[in-house]
């Protein structure tokens, strides 16, 4: 059976002027990722996991090359184009959770559905379910302040799957937790995604996850090298 | 160790330059304008006393007489008849001169034979033999050679001028000797005594006898006091300039209040960046202290670096001080001339002094500005990344303190303007404690705002809608400072204007009734001439006798001498017309007979109010034949000037002293004439001097009048605006830029920058709207104070407090417009910062 092509990528190349001299993360990267698909990323820091990420989400435009997400161009995009199609296809998990302070847990997951659609009752109703499936019941009307880090990411989780993308993308989720704590993310998250069957990208040094990656993937030497292949 | 210190910090502040720049703006600024005023007014007021120097040089006393003028014979009579020697005889005036460019010049006529004991600046070189020519040679002057050269003229040249009596031809025949007082020469002429009584038809009179008291003052201040007729003074010269400086005290204290309310703003801006800068590092000085960094290094590098910002914000202000300082003082010296008396082309002076006060204003308004700032530095925890929530939580408890401080600052503030009596500082220093109290209150009035309203959103799902409000008080140590600066220049924009718009509707109100007449003639003209009382008499003779005319007045403006000071006099002649012509504060019965034919006086407000008189109370004033008592029989309402005069009927006055003809007549006409016909033909009875306006045209004038007096004090205020709003602006500004990442976050979750945009404007909105609200009762707290506290202090005058919606909306709409302002450049900046930028920020 031929899975649909969820991400298309191909000689893509991105540099950076710093202080007058360029300076090259990607060069030529080529990518190919099926939809369901839970794709790896590893890498030494700097090596630019975070400015993959970016790019697939249409956070930062490539210096180079093409870039295809559910057969969207996003080189062809205009920013606020490129906005509104985050807005519907992609979910982001950040390292540092990156939850909005003056919002309560509730509001915080609630934002990312209101971008979409005004909101009613039942958009409540599934936020609610949602953080109680994530084991935050409690926390709803808290401040993300005053919970844990385990906790404020499993927010950020359900933030980035509440108005149900295709792809989530998570960069380093686990990279500010404990050991166990990170491991109980993980392992919610990939459930969760896998659950659904919605394509992941995550950048991480945990081993535990990627046993569980389909496909793992270093960046070095500014292109990506192939390291397992489960299909 | 203190070296790395320095450079760790100064590295955030080579990235941040726009807050260093907006920091020392708002010292220069405040600095600039407190300076600036202090300077302008210092200058006029020294112009004065440095022309009354030059030219009496050594002198320190004068003989003055009131306007009848000095008899020449009693100069003879003290030099010859009582052997006073040092006596100095003069006549001065102005004369105005068409050559080349219109000029004004005073002109001085002296005895250049008197004795050099004067030592005044104009004699300074000795060719005295020269200035013989002066005495021999009939309209002969000397004028100094830069004004000369100006006016393409040479020693021996001619060139024409008028005065009262008519067209001259004078011809100089020397220079005014070059010295230090340049710029006071290049508007004087020097003359001789008979040339100038002949230029101003004063015949027989002086203006002033100057006196040097050589040696035994005591025993020659005895003598000539005994030889001097009663309506005659010595006074000492130091004394006259001094109570001419307490005469402009009031319009000086109004001035610097302005200046000081600069400065505040100036303040808040300090305080603004400094404690951003401060909270920016909170990661930098965290890191500094667990690597071992002592706290009190790192309050002495904050400090450190205010005193940097200070010094370089100083030196700045205290030059665009002195930039500002030319600007502002033909307006000082306007209004002074309007208001007070002449000011002859001022100069601006500096002294180290002035520069002194201007360093040390501009360091300690720094240093107060960063206390607060370097304390919070100071109780920053080593290590331990401090949350922006847990800073806030602490900011809350801080907010509540401050709130009951304000409380306390306006209470105190209040009790200080109802408890200080007539006292014009404790007044504006009362007001000033209640603005500052008002302004620590603001935080909390915007977190108790904003928390209702987020009790009103609580029933929409929106969460869009709730962001802003949360935002706003969220960061309340932010926000409630700059909505507390923007309160403050609103509420002083509205009470201002306001107390403008009130004071403007009285006065036009007072001018329309007090103009009962339908033409106004005016006879201007020198006193002293001798020919001007029968011209005058003829001229209304003539004036009465048109068909037109149903009746006429008159009015004679003089000054008369109550104890030992001057006061101006108005002399009326009134009929049943002109009797509408007053606004009674206070009167007794029957006051116009008893006006007319008892010894009776009615006085204006500001001078009842200034000299603490009431109805009934009598003054003493100087005739010829000794102290006669006035009794008050009335107190009316003039805003004509801030020292108030006296009012009397002419049977009243010519009885006691001599008739100086009029100084304008009012004429009445019949029903139904033609206005326009009978200027025309009043002009034809006037000589060139005298002019002829209806009455129309003379409100017109005094509105004007009235607008350039006001002109001085809208400048300041422009400037104190201007010194907020860049301080709401780079606390808006900063706020948004603070929170870079967070904006990233929202773009990130898929907020376009449009919705952005308008969330920061909506937001920065809402602060304006607070700011809006509270400033509509705190401007009206504000211009009562002004109405009933200083202006009724200040000048004595009593304002009817006219309220005008549209300037109370205008004042709202500024705090709305300009918060929304300063949504625009970080709307711009998130706009054009790509969303993994905005992210990678912190
Ligand atoms: N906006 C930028 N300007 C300059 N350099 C950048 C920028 N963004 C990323 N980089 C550089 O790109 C490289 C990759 O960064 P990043 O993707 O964050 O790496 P990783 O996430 O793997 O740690 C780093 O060397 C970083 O300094
Ligand atoms: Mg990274």
């Amino acid at each position: 059976m031929i899975k649909k092509s969820a991400i298309e990528i191909s000689q893509l190349c991105k540099y950076y002027l710093e202080s007058g001299r360029q300076h090259v993360i990607f060069k030529d990267l080529s990518l190919s990722v099926t939809a369901g698909e839970f794709i790896v990323l590893l890498g030494r820091s700097g090596s630019g996991k975070s400015t993959l990420l970016n790019l697939i989400s249409g956070l930062d435009p490539p210096s180079k090359g093409h870039i295809e997400v559910n057969d969207i161009h996003l080189c062809e995009l205009t920013e606020q184009q490129r906005t509104i199609f985050r807005r519907h296809h992609i979910g982001f998990v950040f390292q540092a959770y990156n939850l909005i302070p003056t919002l309560t847990v509730a509001e915080n997951v609630l934002l990312a559905l209101e971008l979409i659609h005004a909101i009613s009752d039942y958009d409540r109703d599934q936020v609610v379910s949602l953080l109680t499936q994530l084991d935050l019941a409690d926390c709803l009307d808290a401040y993300p302040d005053r919970l844990s880090g385990g906790e404020q990411q499993r927010v950020a989780i359900a933030r980035a799957l509440i108005h149900n993308p295709d792809i989530i993308l998570a960069d380093e989720p686990t990279g500010n937790l404990d050991i166990d704590t990170g491991k109980q993310v993980l392992a919610l998250l990939e459930n969760l995604v896998r659950k659904a069957g919605k394509t992941l990208i995550m950048a991480t040094h945990s081993e535990e996850v990627t046993g569980k990656a389909d496909r793992v993937f270093v960046i070095k030497n500014k292109a990506l090298t192939w390291v397992t292949d489960k299909r | 160790m203190r070296r790395l210190l320095k450079k760790a910090s100064r590295h955030f502040l080579y990235l941040h330059p726009w807050q260093l720049v907006i920091a020392i703006l708002g010292i220069t600024l405040g600095v600039a304008v407190v300076i600036s005023i202090d300077l302008a007014l210092e200058s006029a007021l020294h112009t004065f006393k440095q022309t009354t120097q030059a030219l009496s040089g050594k002198a320190s006393y004068r003989i003055i007489a009131s306007d009848g003028g000095l008899d020449e014979k009693l100069y003879t009579h003290l030099r010859v008849g009582q052997g006073v020697q040092n006596l100095s005889p003069v006549v001065n005036g102005y004369v105005h001169s068409t050559a080349i460019t219109a000029k004004t010049f005073k002109l001085v006529g002296i005895d250049p034979l008197i004795e050099n004991t004067f030592q005044s600046a104009w004699r300074q070189d000795n060719k005295t033999g020269n200035n013989l020519r002066l005495i021999t040679e009939p309209n002969t002057v000397l004028i100094s050679r830069q004004t000369a050269q100006s006016m393409q003229l040479q020693i021996g040249d001619s060139f024409p001028v008028t005065t009262d009596t008519g067209r001259h031809i004078l011809k100089i025949i020397n220079w005014l000797p070059e010295n230090n007082a340049r710029e006071l020469f290049a508007h004087l002429l020097i003359t001789d005594i008979s040339t100038a009584q002949e230029l101003f038809g004063v015949l027989g009179k002086l203006s002033t006898i100057d006196v040097v008291l050589a040696h035994d003052p005591a025993a020659t201040i005895q003598r000539i006091r005994q030889a001097l007729p009663a309506n005659v003074l010595l006074m000492p010269l130091n004394e006259q300039a001094e109570s001419l400086r307490q005469m402009t005290q009031a319009f000086s204290l109004n001035l610097t209040a302005l200046g000081m309310l600069s400065l505040l703003m100036g303040m808040f801006l300090i305080y603004n960046t400094v404690s951003f800068l401060v909270i920016q590092r909170r990661l930098l000085f965290g890191s500094l202290r667990s690597i071992g960094v002592t706290r009190q290094q790192i309050c002495r590098l904050i400090i450190e670096e205010a005193l940097l910002l200070a010094m370089i914000g100083t030196v700045l202000g205290i030059l665009l001080g002195i930039i500002l300082g030319h600007s502002l003082l033909p307006l000082i010296s306007g209004t002074i001339n309007a208001l007070y008396f002449p000011v002859d082309h001022s100069v601006l002076k500096l002294s180290p002094l002035q520069i002194g006060k201007g360093c040390l204003l501009g360091i300690a308004t720094t240093l107060l500005a960063v206390l607060v700032p370097a304390w919070e530095a100071y109780r920053l925890p080593p290590h331990r990344l401090l949350l922006r929530s847990e800073l806030e939580s602490g900011v809350r408890r801080f907010i509540q303190s401050a709130a009951w401080l304000a409380v306390l600052f306006i209470f105190l503030g209040l009790s200080l303007v109802l408890l200080t009596g007539n006292n014009i500082s404790m007044g504006l220093a009362g007001i000033f404690l209640m603005l500052f109290g008002f302004a620590l209150l603001t935080p909390q009035v915007s977190f108790v705002l904003m928390t209702m309203l987020e009790r009103l959103l609580a029933r929409s799902p929106s969460v869009l809608v709730r962001l802003p409000v949360r935002m706003v008080k969220a960061e309340i140590s932010r926000t409630g400072c700059a909505i507390a600066t923007l309160m403050i220049v609103v509420a002083a924009t509205i009470g201002m204007d306001l107390m403008i718009g009130s004071f403007r509707q009285t006065v036009s109100e007072w001018v329309k009734i007090s103009l009962p007449a339908d033409l106004y003639v005016s006879l201007s003209g020198n006193m002293q001439a001798s020919h001007k009382s029968a011209a005058d008499h003829l001229l209304k003779q003539r004036l009465a006798k048109l068909n037109e005319v149903e009746m006429l007045s008159s009015v004679l403006r003089t000054q008369l001498f109550r104890g030992h000071t001057r006061n101006k006099v108005s002399v009326f002649e009134i009929n049943e017309k002109s009797r509408q012509g007053f606004i009674f504060k206070q009167q007794s019965h029957e006051i116009w007979t008893a006006f007319n034919h008892q010894n009776s006086i009615f006085v204006t407000e500001p001078y009842a109010y200034h000299h603490g008189l009431e109805l009934g109370d009598n003054i003493l004033l100087r005739t010829a034949q000794g102290e006669q008592a006035f009794a008050i029989i009335a107190i009316y309402a003039d805003y004509s000037g801030d020292q108030g005069h006296l009012a009397m009927s002419r049977n009243n006055y010519l009885r006691y002293w001599p008739d100086l003809g009029f100084s304008g007549i009012g004429i009445y006409a019949k029903e139904g004439s033609n206005m326009i016909q009978l200027e025309a033909r009043v002009k034809q009875l006037l000589q060139p001097y005298q002019t002829v306006k209806s009455e129309q045209a003379i409100y017109q004038l005094s509105m004007q009048l009235f607008e350039q007096t006001f002109r001085i004090t809208e400048t300041l205020r422009w400037l104190a605006g201007m010194i907020a709003f860049l301080g709401v602006f780079s606390a808006l500004m900063a706020i948004q830029f603070e929170r870079t990442r967070q904006l990233g976050i929202l773009r990130a979750i898929g907020m376009t920058s449009g919705q952005l945009s308008w969330l920061i404007s909506i937001e920065t909105g809402l602060m304006g709207l607070i700011a809006g609200l509270f400033a509509v009762p705190v401007g009206f707290i504000m211009a009562y104070l002004f109405i009933f506290v200083v202006y009724l202090r200040s000048f004595g005058w009593t304002l009817a407090f006219y309220f005008n919606a549209g300037v109370v909306f205008q004042g709202f709409m500024l705090a709305l417009v300009a918060a929304v302002l300063a949504a625009v450049l970080p709307a711009l900046k998130m706009a054009h910062t790509k969303p993994a930028d905005a992210l990678r920020n912190e």
